[in-house]
């Protein structure tokens, strides 16, 4: 609160507007703190946590990727290599490799998701008898912890014991020791698919759900009385009003899944070789497990970039759904 | 098209915005695109062009 | 409203078979979407050799076998030693015996357990507090460049926990706070109290400003105002908030396995390090497993209603 009193010149801008919210009687009938001043004080403590956490860290970030230092050798003497770890990080057809594992896994997982979230929250919609017991039944792998889930996924895929290789068999006749989901180059990009399928479909179902029930009735009500065929109706009155909704899903997916972590390194760890090597697995690696802190931190930036464009996007999505 | 550069020109926020957006969403298809390595290497300055357009032309009047 | 236009065919009012084929499909999914969860509850009760049975067991005998290797340690003994050591004292005992083994200790398990509890209770305490504040502030007050602050504030979410967890960790090791509780603490309230700005400030939007002019009208102070008028009002959206982020802490991974490795681990992390005699004890990873999600299950039961704004930031409300 001491913060406050020295920045008063500052405020008084804020106080103006502060007022203007209020009416002009209860303005002057407030004793004790002004309404500037609780401005500030409440929201001070939470810009002074995310600047000491993530803003700092951030703009540490961005000096180490100018820097050859290394966290495991915190004493050797720090030179500077100007834009050297980006342009090799740029140029490296590894790490364009490991951008291509993550491009595999969000159009994937993405197409999946949505194709299938949008077609549960349609059919859903048909308020059958339970819908709402079921929708809850549905929702529930999404509530837990990725890490726990790539665990447990592993043991599904076992090879001999897993039930995935025994349901799969069971239905195709292949025997279940003939294939590897984790094990196999082939098959690992769609061991992890599979999984965040299962776990995140019902969040773009959600968010769907809450698109089809925004269409107003009238609009259908219209559209029979012109004779519209169902199929019609589908395509020109439910689709565009939900796509807001569905983009929305989308870019949040797209943001998740591009820095995608704990259920992959839990599932596969990247592996076999480099098959399921996400960006953030790479990050992983290059940072905790080769200890290039200066390297690392290019990459992270550059992570940083595309996440944060993205996250523009996103904000301007929210706004959209918001108006209606 | 005269019609188009008057609405940029006159620096409303809705047109500038779209267009960054645009620039955004192709830095990130240039970073995963698995055809071209060059085009890898520009798509991180893509994708920092794209971000600070927006957070200026956020500034511009409806 | 116009109910005279609805007929039987209406897509306003769907007929009763394309309800019932939707029904089914619905739940077809659902029943296939939980055979992994209930595949995993059913391992933590099985004896190890039926967990790696072929063909998969679907009936089997219930053991307590991987909830007990779950919470001890064990060494292998002679039957001698085994019998020289009397009557077995507890079901844990007992079981362990019959594998020819004795129980030295207690495992790492609730210790971890307990430092979620822990993490996650007063990470969600700070983020909530914190976030009602500034989620007021930013429904009441005229602020300047309340947008730009308020992306800043949903933006620090978005970051790839990776990517944040170099600096920290670098800075951790230099304050001391490596591997404390406290350090994760901060940490999980840094992250979380994005979401609670967001979502609290939906709430505290939904609620009347008329009720605090009126209350200050009678003399109270705005800050009475906000204790005793809009605090009451705001509870459920509170609680609900205070749930996701008590999701978030105590699901978290990729932070926790960075910055932790022994005093302040958490679960998460723990879990997959779960390993018996011979590959990984799949009975008692799935005891944990189980132990871990239960309140996860009970709060999915508890948001249902507020799941969407909690997903989407407090954009979608309903």
């Amino acid at each position: 609160m001491t913060m406050v009193t020295t920045e008063e010149e500052a405020q008084v801008r804020v106080a103006d507007h502060a007022s203007r919210t209020t009416s002009p009687s209860v303005t002057r009938r407030v004793r004790g703190l002004s309404d500037r001043a609780i401005a500030w004080a409440f929201i001070a403590p939470t810009i002074l946590l995310l600047l000491a956490i993530n803003i700092f860290p951030l703009i540490w970030t961005i000096y180490l990727s100018f820097t050859n230092y290394q966290a495991n050798r915190p004493n050797r003497p720090i030179t500077h290599v100007g834009t050297k770890w980006y342009q090799e990080i740029l140029n490296s057809p590894d790490v364009w490799a490991a951008m291509q594992a993550t491009a595999h896994f969000v159009f994937w997982t993405i197409l999946l998701q949505t194709l299938i979230g949008f077609g549960l929250a349609y059919l859903i919609d048909r308020k059958f008898r339970g819908h709402a017991f079921w929708t809850t039944i549905i929702l529930i792998p999404m509530m837990l912890s990725p890490a726990v889930v790539g665990n447990f996924w592993k043991f599904l895929y076992q090879p001999q014991i897993g039930l995935f290789n025994y349901i799969v068999s069971f239905f195709t006749g292949i025997p279940p020791s003939s294939f590897e989901m984790l094990g196999s180059v082939s098959l690992s990009p769609w061991s992890i698919i599979i999984v965040d399928t299962w776990m995140w479909t019902p969040y773009v179902m959600l968010i769907c759900l809450a698109g089809l029930r925004s269409i107003p009735d009238y609009i259908y009500e219209a559209a029979e009385v012109d004779r519209a065929s169902p199929w019609r109706q589908f395509w020109s009155i439910t689709l565009p009003m939900a796509l807001p909704f569905i983009m929305l899903a989308v870019l949040f997916r797209r943001i998740e899944n591009f820095k995608m972590f704990d259920m992959v390194n839990l599932l596969t760890g990247g592996g076999p070789g480099s098959t399921t090597e996400v960006a953030s697995i790479t990050l992983k690696r290059e940072a905790f497990e080769k200890w290039r802190t200066g390297y690392s931190s290019a990459f992270a930036i550059i992570l940083f970039v595309a996440v944060f464009g993205l996250a523009n996007i996103y904000v301007k999505a929210l706004n959209r759904v918001k108006q209606r | 098209m005269n019609h188009l550069m008057n609405r940029f020109l006159r620096l409303r926020r809705g047109p500038w915005e779209n267009l960054a957006t645009i620039v955004i969403a192709l830095g990130v298809l240039m970073l995963l695109q698995p055809l071209s390595l060059t085009l890898y290497t520009y798509s991180f300055a893509t994708m920092l062009l794209g971000t600070f357009m927006f957070v200026i032309v956020s500034k511009f009047p409806e | 409203m116009s109910q005279v236009l609805t007929t039987a065919h209406s897509v306003v009012a769907p007929s009763p078979l394309s309800k019932r084929i939707a029904g089914t499909i619905v739940i077809l999914y659902a029943v296939i979407s939980m055979i992994p969860l209930a595949w995993i509850l059913m391992t933590g009760f099985k004896t190890p050799p039926d967990s790696i049975a072929y063909p998969p067991k679907l009936v089997f005998d219930p053991s307590l076998e991987g909830y007990c290797n779950l919470i001890t340690t064990r060494t292998r003994q002679t039957q001698d030693y085994i019998q020289s050591l009397g009557a077995p004292k507890t079901t844990c005992d007992e079981i362990t015996r019959k594998r020819d083994m004795v129980i030295a200790g207690p495992s790492n398990y609730l210790p971890r357990f307990w430092n979620s509890l822990i993490i996650a209770f007063g990470s969600t305490f700070f983020a909530v507090s914190l976030g009602v504040l500034s989620a007021y502030a930013f429904s009441r007050f005229k602020i300047p460049l309340a947008d730009d602050l308020l992306f800043f504030i949903l933006s620090t979410r978005m970051m790839p926990p990776i990517a944040v967890a170099i600096p920290i960790y670098l800075m951790y090791r230099e304050l001391g706070l490596s591997d404390t509780k406290l350090g994760m603490i901060l940490l999980y309230t840094a992250v979380n109290v994005s979401l609670a700005v967001w979502l609290l400030k939906g709430f505290i939007d939904e609620i009347p400003k008329e009720y605090e002019e009126a209350a200050m009208i009678d003399g109270y102070t705005r800050l009475h105002a906000f204790f005793k008028v809009v605090l009451p009002q705001a509870a459920t959206g509170i609680a609900a908030t205070a749930i996701f982020c008590l999701i978030f802490a105590w699901n978290e991974y990729a932070f926790a396995v960075l910055l932790t490795s022994g005093e302040a681990q958490t679960a998460p992390p723990f879990i997959p390090t779960i390993i018996g005699e011979g590959g990984m004890d799949w009975p008692a990873v799935g005891a944990g497993t189980t132990l871990f999600l239960i309140p996860l299950l009970v709060f999915t039961v508890l948001l249902r209603k507020h799941l969407l704004r909690g997903i989407t930031f407090g954009a979608v409300r309903k």
